[in-house]
């Protein structure tokens, strides 16, 4: 009787070299610490009954991260969801230039350090309200560090995709960042001046939000 | 255009370093002149940083789950027919007597032993929608039922002795998760107080652990047992309800009440000497 050579035996001990890396994703993807360790969990098992697909040599790490963004997709996709914000509102305060430099600097850096941990958390949260692909190709890219290749790779997506995902998720979250700061005062309205004349901007801003409440 | 326009499309990819060195040359020669798009860099520079802090150091409770999760696929794979040899596998029977649960509905008494093993395999049959054609598989349910009435028999006894819990800090309820195989977390069960964690090796289910967690909520004592649900069919042979939208298995032992329910492969378990209404709301709020 012949067998197929079975697999090495340290496997788990590779792909829990990875470990790091597919939490810090996965408590991105996630809602909270529980969530994250399951998702992790799941892709350990997974990659472990997979293993004999896995050519050594090519990178592990990518390879595991396909499995976790699998995994997560085919159990937290909301539906739908993507197709609503597409058709969504098209603003962008910042990138569109209502938003002047020193309200952007305040932003990114808040006077007042108590203010950090704010911002942040509301990074955080506006990132979990992303619709899911959206999220995965910004985090694949911020946390990770990946190439769009290896996004899309990764996403089973062209790299055409990546980058009009990472474009439109980044914005969403920085509109959310400074919708956030101009509740707490940290930006004021009258800052918002940009390239555009000033009499128009206090109008098309209160569209803008208004707009943004309605699909919020 | 202004020069703004033509530039905002790159500035994403200038910061993640994919523009080629003519393009990222542009962006540089811009950005130059251009203190708007300077702070656009800044600002989405920033985010990013933001965005990698936090990242957490994954916990020695956490490598202990996934080590064992892992040795179990293991074992799994190098012992395959694990159950023709001794008493059951949970695994492959427990879809059996989770099916038989649905028909069969006796919570309120505790069945004879003789009698149950009838009643299943009837109850298996009528799923079926013909008559049992193995009586192998007829018998298999009727222990799998025999069995989880020996656990939930064990489960109410567990409670009923309220030993003393070993594990007082919600800190430390982590260091529980390696040996019971799932997360365990200190749901607040409507302000009841938490008393304390201990493991509990259930001997039906040979000895695949549970953790239980003890509250009081008004002179009540309240167990709740949190496990891998795929080994400890708890459900088996209790009533299917819906509380809150949520199934919930209830059953009612020896004057104590039992209530059951699952999320994501995780079994939650409440057992009380409330009435089983009350233990079947208890045990939903053990999932928020
Ligand atoms: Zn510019």
């Amino acid at each position: 009787m012949t067998r197929r050579p079975s697999p090495p035996d340290d496997f788990e001990q590779l792909a829990l070299e990875h470990l790091s890396s597919l939490l810090a994703v996965a408590t991105r993807l996630t809602r909270n610490g529980a969530e994250a360790e399951d998702l992790v969990q799941d892709t350990l098992v997974k990659a472990f009954r997979a293993r004999e697909q896995f050519t050594p040599g090519t990178n592990m790490r990518a390879w595991m991260l396909r499995i976790l963004t699998n995994t997560f997709i085919n159990r937290y996709r909301r539906g739908g969801l993507e197709r609503a914000v597409l058709d969504g509102p098209d603003a962008d305060p910042l990138a569109d230039g209502w938003v002047s430099s020193s309200s952007m600097a305040a932003l990114r850096d808040p006077e007042t350090t108590a203010l950090r941990p704010v911002l942040e958390r509301e990074i955080g949260e506006a990132l979990r309200e992303l619709p899911e692909e959206f999220r995965l190709a910004v985090v694949l890219a911020d946390v990770e560090e990946l190439s769009y290749k290896e996004i899309a790779d990764v996403m089973g997506c062209p790299v055409g995709t990546v980058m009009s995902r990472l474009h439109r998720g980044r914005r969403m979250l920085k509109s959310r960042l400074y919708e956030h700061a101009l509740e707490m005062g940290i930006v004021g309205p009258e800052k918002v001046v940009g390239h555009e004349p000033a009499s128009t901007n206090t109008v098309d801003l209160a569209q803008y939000r208004a707009r943004r409440v309605k699909v919020g | 255009m202004s020069p703004c326009r033509r530039m905002l499309p790159l500035l994403d990819a200038f910061g993640d370093g994919e523009l080629s060195a003519d393009q990222s040359l542009q962006v540089e020669q811009h950005l130059v002149d251009c203190g708007h798009c300077t702070e656009r860099i800044r600002l989405n520079e920033a985010v990013r940083v933001s965005m990698k802090r936090a990242a957490p150091v994954p916990s020695a409770a956490f490598k202990a789950r996934l080590c064992a999760a892992l040795a179990a696929e293991r074992q799994r794979e190098e012992h395959p027919s694990e159950r023709i040899g001794r008493p059951l596998s949970w695994r492959t029977i427990a879809p059996i007597a989770v099916a038989a649960s649905v028909a069969l509905a006796f919570a309120a008494a505790r069945p004879k032993p003789d009698t149950m093993g009838a009643v299943a395999g009837a109850a298996r049959a009528s799923l079926m929608g013909h008559s049992p054609s193995s009586s192998s598989m007829q018998s298999n349910a009727a222990s799998v039922t025999a069995t989880v009435e020996q656990l939930i028999d064990e489960l109410v006894t567990h409670h009923q002795q309220g030993s003393h819990p070993n594990v007082t800090e919600a800190a430390l309820l982590e260091q529980l998760e390696p040996e019971v195989g799932v997360p365990v977390r200190l749901p607040s069960l409507y302000g009841a107080r938490w008393e304390g964690a201990s493991v509990l090796p259930v001997k039906a289910m040979r000895n695949q652990r549970a953790a239980s967690l003890r509250y009081s909520v008004g002179g009540h004592r309240v167990t709740l047992y949190v496990y891998n649900s795929a080994n400890v069919p708890l459900r088996a042979t209790l009533e299917p309800r819906v509380v809150y939208n949520t199934p919930v298995y209830v059953g009612e032992r020896r004057g104590y009440s039992i209530a059951a329910v699952e999320r994501r492969g995780v079994g939650y378990a409440v057992a009380t000497d409330l009435n089983d209404s009350e233990s079947a709301e208890l045990v939903v709020a053990s999932l928020h």
